[in-house]
């Protein structure tokens, strides 16, 4: 990472992907609003939002494409994950099918994607398994983002077992964390497990994400930026309706650190 | 993983179904019969019963008038039977639909000089006069078929009396019929509402309001959540009474839901919006919807309770959508309102169980069910996923892809400056206008507005999304030059249709001008500007991207299939690429297609109506194939596994192939089907085909020995010796000599001998199990055949086998190189297969588009064999598997060339073969003629080649008038848009008297339609004065059609 990069908004384009209801606009909902919604607005095609994030010498500026999930709209995602140099692909904890759904979207981003695309693997609603696979405090963040993967794998949960059950009980989770996080490694994805509900892990997603980008070779989009900037000169009423971006920094402010 | 099959049984549509299409008449196919039971599940096509048949459909010049209206129109009529036609010669400024049923009487009039002129009385009382003005001869044939297709119609009538009151506009209209009576009573009651309103009693308004006149409650008609929740939208500045009035007295003079026609002020009162209370209705009228409704009143009972409490894939996804369905709607907060939109969603997904459930199908219907009942929605939504949309929502999204597509080419075509940029940034314009196409607008702009547009839609077709979508784009022409990502030009768009209500010219010193808002704006560029786009031009992009479009959907998934196969052996990709195309064109193969299923209604059960996709345990579709189907597979690979049978005739040689059938085939397949399933995956195929197509002598003869030993014990019986020699047999079944016949005899011979020596002791006698799964026809002769006792005991074991074919040099070759090499895997020229099936379109295009029909080639064939045959040249044998050539006979150059399908490595292990007998005959003769089979003919005898010249200048003849009509499309006149930011307001007005219209309307409408807020005082000056602005109207539209007046 260019450590040296004077503080300046770098837009990266970021792409989220994963089988239907797995919890991918609850997600960016989360990120972006700091919020949780149950009714999330519908997503035809995909949709577009954006969010700040600080690290400690730039501040990334994400413009995030949030992907129906549903099958039929594969063949529409590619028009969405050009170009785009990161991607959370979002599995859900209680759903093993979703993570074999998973495993093929890393696949083809890795073969028809961006080259340097930076890949998240997203377990979501960490929320509705059992109390004691919630607990463990999130990794904290650290300097080195290569690590950051077997902190949190040293932090594994002792109840991450995974026991598929059907009945109602509060332990509904189908995938372990062992799992997912070996197959992650063996594809050289980030990992993490997470609620959009709770907000528990969100924000480190994505600010892992920030860190792990190589930013030198998108140096030439940070131009694009100034141009960004023109643009919201002559066009104010932009800022007015998307207060996404407005609230996310909000956000940024409570949470302080971490995004 | 499921393929995207329908691409390519795609049709385009004749030209019934285009007029059909055009006047919103359901086919005839799709109505059920008075007998038929209640159509549930919806059908592709529905066979003619023996004894009821199709009546027939008629055109005829006719010139129409309306008791009470002046206007006269010369047009087109055309019986579409059950329904009446009508579009006037301009083909806009009069229109109708009328169903059969809605006519009372019909008379012939008495009228001078030999006019035909019949009147039609509808049920309410309006008189329509037609004249025909054909030939005297002609008008009679139409008469009598009108007669027939009435008369098929009595029974239907019985069924207007209880449909009449589930419609808005009868309770409107249920006043006193007097027009004047009624006219005051409703004058009355809305001044009186306005007066209330006057007094401040704006809460109650949507209460008070039109209810309708007499007042007695509520009536029984279908009504949307709108009723109970609130209509979107500000009632009085929507000016929903004064719209409701004008519909009425449109309603009295002409005509009201299935008898409503469409005269120039319908265009009008149509482009201002819909009154909120009269807009379900007018959407199933407009968009013919209404007709499915009345034809199958019991349908959508029926599709509920007979799949309560049923789940499937969709009924899943639409659970998780429901409450992300316009969930600012009131309504959509409430369990009401959520039941309803499942009821529509799941009804839905059961009857079209094809298409399912696909999302932005929740926003829609969503937004139908404010206006309309479930059942009123669930009609329209069939009428737009069929009609409207046509693949819009599928599960490959190929409409919706194909509109894409055509949306960009039309951005090309008048936008020039903006495609560019666009270009240049790397920015696709599908990013914003996907979702404006799936959801008709309604999730991208404030729902009153998207209501208007959908109005529109609804009313005058598809092209109104493109209009609308191209006016988007050219009224932010300039900043959008400005924008150089994805994120810019989404931020742009929201900005854009979050002000859509706001004026569109704030500082402009006119407060006429001011008032005339973003959206009227809209309205007035789409409509006057890119009315160059029609429904021609849609079809014509959409006919000629389609094909580009189904290549890439059939591209991709091929590249998703090949990617997410487990195990690809020891094939490189491109092999698996190759095995693909096999497997996918097998399923696409007519051959394959299921004769089990006459497209009557699917199996119970059965998701799908094609048998080859399977639902696996988690609710994925896969798609499989069933042996029939691997038969054509394997035949595309698999040299013996086709009939090849070359034909040379005086003119030509072609080899024409037939799938083969054989036991052994049958084997391989259920060896293959690794989890009995009884059908075929990719994956099961790939590494079938892995073991016997890397397999040498060793393994050959282990998986041939394998594929006959069925009990899997290690031991063939006699009667699996028996059916391996006949497995042999079968392959070598076209070899030229004797030399095969002879081996597998002496095959047999040995495999007896070494078989009786080495045969076990004491062999249980019992009988070969079969598998359930595996019982086909040939199944059950193997255990009619197992059944003779000695013949069953366990014989042959694999080391004995190995030697008996040692033994004989012939099989241990067959073994070591011929049974490998003759699995080949042969590109299958289906690469871009819809762009290479779809001929171009020029001159020559054109010509070869009329001859290259199967059609043709076939009926050249036979023409050929034909003349072959009277000149003693006609011969046929059959293409050998193995063979691979014929050495020095005059022909064999000739056969080199046709089998240029042979691997090096075949051709290198050739063997010497005599050549076949009944070729020499015919070598002489083609010689001269081609030499590959795919080309197209050469012309052998002077006699041929002037029939095919004739052929041929007849082709030319017609793909002249062809292109001429191709030109026509395309040619239309130059419009001034390509300079983004110009002004809409010079003047524009060639003659477009529509467009005009909607201008002047606007003009004279600017402030009563969205306008100037607060200003009660006016309301009822604007409500006197909308109605003379109406009447100017009519006046204008009556002088512009004089052209088409005609003295009746």
């Amino acid at each position: 990472m260019a450590e040296e990069t004077p503080v300046k908004a770098v837009q990266v384009k970021l792409v989220l992907l994963g089988e239907a209801a797995v919890g991918k606009s609850s997600l960016v909902l989360r990120f972006c609003q700091g919020d949780f919604n149950e009714n999330t607005s519908p997503t035809i095609g995909a949709a577009f939002l954006t969010q700040k994030c600080r690290l400690e010498n730039r501040i990334v500026k994400f413009e995030i494409w949030d992907t129906a999930g549903q099958e039929r709209f594969h063949s529409l995602a590619p028009m969405y994950y050009r170009n785009a140099q990161a991607a959370v692909v979002v599995y859900d904890i209680t759903k093993a099918a979703s993570l074999e759904k998973a495993k093929a979207w890393v696949k083809e981003l890795q073969r028809q994607a961006n080259a340097n695309i930076v890949i998240a693997l997203v377990g979501n609603k960490l929320d509705l398994v059992s109390e004691s696979s919630t607990s463990p405090a999130p990794p904290a963040s650290s300097e080195a983002p290569a690590e950051e993967e077997e902190e949190e794998g040293s932090s594994e949960e002792p109840s991450a077992t995974p026991t598929p059950n059907e009945t109602e009980s509060d332990d509904a989770r189908q995938v372990s964390t062992a799992e997912a996080e070996a197959y992650a490694k063996e594809s050289g994805l980030l990992f993490f497990e997470a609620s959009a509900k709770t907000g528990h892990n969100v924000g480190e997603i994505f600010t892992e994400i920030a860190k792990t980008i190589p930013f030198d070779t998108i140096v030439p989009k940070s131009t694009t930026n100034t141009s960004g900037n023109r643009r919201s000169g002559n066009n104010n009423n932009d800022n007015g309706s998307n207060n996404n971006v407005n609230l996310g920094e909000g956000q940024q402010a409570k949470k302080g650190g971490c995004c | 993983m499921s393929l995207p099959l329908h691409l390519r049984s795609y049709r385009e549509k004749s030209k019934d179904e285009l007029t059909r299409d055009f006047f919103n008449v359901p086919l005839q196919s799709s109505l059920p019969g008075p007998s038929d039971p209640p159509s549930v599940v919806k059908l592709r096509e529905r066979p003619y019963k023996n004894g009821q048949e199709e009546l027939q459909s008629m055109d005829i010049n006719a010139v129409i008038s309306v008791e009470g209206k002046e206007e006269v129109y010369a047009g087109r009529l055309s019986l579409l039977p059950p329904f009446l036609c009508f579009i006037s010669l301009d083909r806009k400024s009069c229109r109708y639909t009328i169903p059969l049923y809605t006519i009372r009487r019909v008379e012939r009039l008495n009228s001078r000089a030999g006019v035909f002129a019949l009147s039609l009385a509808t049920w309410h009382g309006m008189r329509i006069i037609l004249q025909l003005t054909s030939l005297l001869p002609t008008a009679e044939h139409f008469a009598i078929l009108l007669r027939d297709a009435l008369k098929s119609q009595l029974s239907a009538m019985k069924q207007l009396k209880p449909f009449l009151p589930s419609l808005y506009s009868e309770y409107l209209l249920s006043s006193p019929v007097s027009t004047a009576a009624a006219q005051q009573q409703t004058d009355h009651l809305l001044l009186g509402t306005e007066l209330n309103e006057k007094a401040g009693n704006v809460g109650t308004e949507a209460e008070s309001d039109l209810r309708g006149p007499g007042g007695e409650g509520k009536g029984i008609y279908q009504r949307g959540l709108g009723e109970q929740f609130g209509f979107p939208g500000d009632a009085r500045k929507m000016r929903e009474r004064s719209k409701m009035k004008l519909w009425r007295e449109y309603f009295m003079i002409h005509g009201r839901n299935l008898t409503l026609l469409r005269y120039p002020p319908f265009q009008r009162l149509l482009q201002v919006g819909l009154p909120s209370r009269l807009r379900g209705e007018l959407w199933e009228v407009m968009s013919g919807s209404v007709y499915l409704r009345f034809a199958n009143p019991e349908t959508y009972g029926l599709l509920l309770s007979q799949n309560a409490g049923k789940s499937s894939q969709s009924t899943d996804e639409i659970e998780k959508d429901l409450n992300r369905s316009l969930p600012e709607y009131k309504a959509y907060q409430s369990e009401e309102g959520l039941a309803r939109l499942r009821r529509v969603l799941v009804a839905y997904s059961f009857r079209n169980p094809e298409l399912g459930y696909c999302q932005a199908l929740n926003i829609v219907v969503a937004g139908l069910l404010i206006y309309m009942s479930e059942e009123q929605a669930f009609w329209l939504l069939e009428v737009l996923c069929d009609r409207i949309l046509p693949g819009y929502y599928s599960p490959s999204m190929e409409g919706t892809l194909l509109d894409q597509r055509v949306f960009e080419s039309l951005v090309h075509r008048c936008l020039p400056m903006i495609q560019e940029h666009f270009v240049s940034v790397d920015v696709q314009i599908s990013v914003a206008s996907l979702p404006w196409f799936l959801s008709l607008y309604i999730n991208s702009m404030p729902l009153i507005f998207a209501f208007r547009i959908v109005d529109c839609v609804l009313a005058m077709g598809v092209k109104v999304l493109f209009q609308i979508g191209l006016a988007v784009l050219k009224i932010n022409g300039e900043a959008l030059l400005e924008v150089t990502d994805d994120g810019m030009f989404i931020n742009l768009m929201r900005s854009y249709f979050a002000t859509i209500g706001d004026s569109a010219h704030p500082d402009h010193p006119d407060p006429r001008v001011r008032a005339i808002t973003n959206f009227q704006e809209l309205l007035v560029v789409a409509f006057r500007e890119f009315n160059v786009i029609t429904d021609e031009t849609i079809t014509a992009e959409r006919k000629r991207l389609r094909a580009i479009i189904s290549d890439e959907i059939e591209k991709f998934s091929k590249r998703a299939a090949v990617r997410n196969l487990k195990n690809i052996g020891k094939f490189s990709k491109e092999q698996i690429g190759i095995i693909y195309d096999h497997y996918f064109s097998a399923i696409c193969s007519p051959e394959a297609g299921p004769s089990t299923y006459p497209g009557s209604s699917p199996l119970p059960g059965d998701q799908f109506d094609q048998p080859r996709i399977q639902v696996d345990a988690q609710g994925r579709v896969e798609t499989r194939i069933d042996h029939r189907t691997f038969r054509v597979f394997l035949s595309q690979i698999a040299t013996w596994a086709r009939e090849e049978t070359v034909t040379t005739n005086a003119f030509i040689q072609r080899t024409d192939r037939r799938v083969a059938d054989h036991e052994l085939i049958d084997r391989l397949f259920f060896a293959w089907d690794s989890q009995n399933q009884g059908t075929l995956s990719l994956q099961d195929v790939v590494l079938g085909l892995n073991r016997v197509m890397t397999a040498g002598l060793m393994e050959s003869i282990e998986w041939f020995f394998e594929l006959h030993d069925k009990d899997k014990d290690g031991f063939l019986t006699k009667d699996e010796v028996i059916q391996l020699s006949e497995s042999l047999l079968f392959i070598f079944r076209n070899e030229p000599g004797d030399i095969y016949l002879a081996a597998v005899s002496k095959f047999i011979l040995n495999a007896y001998e070494f078989g009786d020596a080495t045969a076990p002791e004491g062999s249980v006698d019992e009988k070969i199990p079969i598998h359930g799964d595996r019982e086909t026809a040939s199944g059950a002769r193997e255990r009619s055949d197992s059944s003779a006792g000695p013949h069953n005991l366990p014989y042959l074991n694999l080391a004995t086998f190995r030697m008996v074919v040692l033994a004989d040099e012939l099989l241990e070759n067959f073994f070591a190189n011929d049974l490998t090499a003759s699995f080949q895997l042969e590109q299958t020229g289906d690469e871009d297969y819809h762009q290479a099936h779809q001929r171009p379109e020029g001159l020559l295009g054109g010509l070869m588009n009329l001859v290259v029909t199967n059609e043709n080639k076939n009926r050249l064939n036979r023409l050929a064999d034909g003349f072959g045959a009277a000149l003693g040249k006609h011969a046929e044998w059959r293409k050998p598997s193995l063979t691979k050539t014929v050495e020095s006979s005059t022909s064999s150059g000739d056969l080199k060339a046709r089998e240029s399908l042979l691997t090096p490595a075949q051709q290198a292990a050739q063997f010497q073969r005599p050549t076949p007998p009944r070729q020499r005959s015919s070598s002489a003769v083609s010689q001269a003629s081609t030499k590959t089979v795919e080309s197209t003919t050469t012309i052998g005898t002077p006699d041929e080649k002037r029939s095919l010249a004739d052929v041929e200048a007849r082709y030319r003849e017609e793909s002249q008038m062809v292109k001429a009509a191709q030109e026509a499309v395309m040619h239309r006149p130059n419009f001034a848009i390509d300079a983004i930011g110009d002004s809409d307001d010079d003047g524009e007005g060639e003659g477009d008297d529509v467009m005009d219209e909607v201008e002047a309307f606007l003009k004279a409408h600017g402030d009563d339609d969205e306008g100037l807020k607060g200003e009660q005082k006016k309301v009822a000056e604007d409500l006197l004065k909308a109605e003379p602005v109406g009447k100017g109207k009519k006046k204008d539209s009556s002088s512009a059609s004089t052209g088409n007046l005609v003295d009746l």
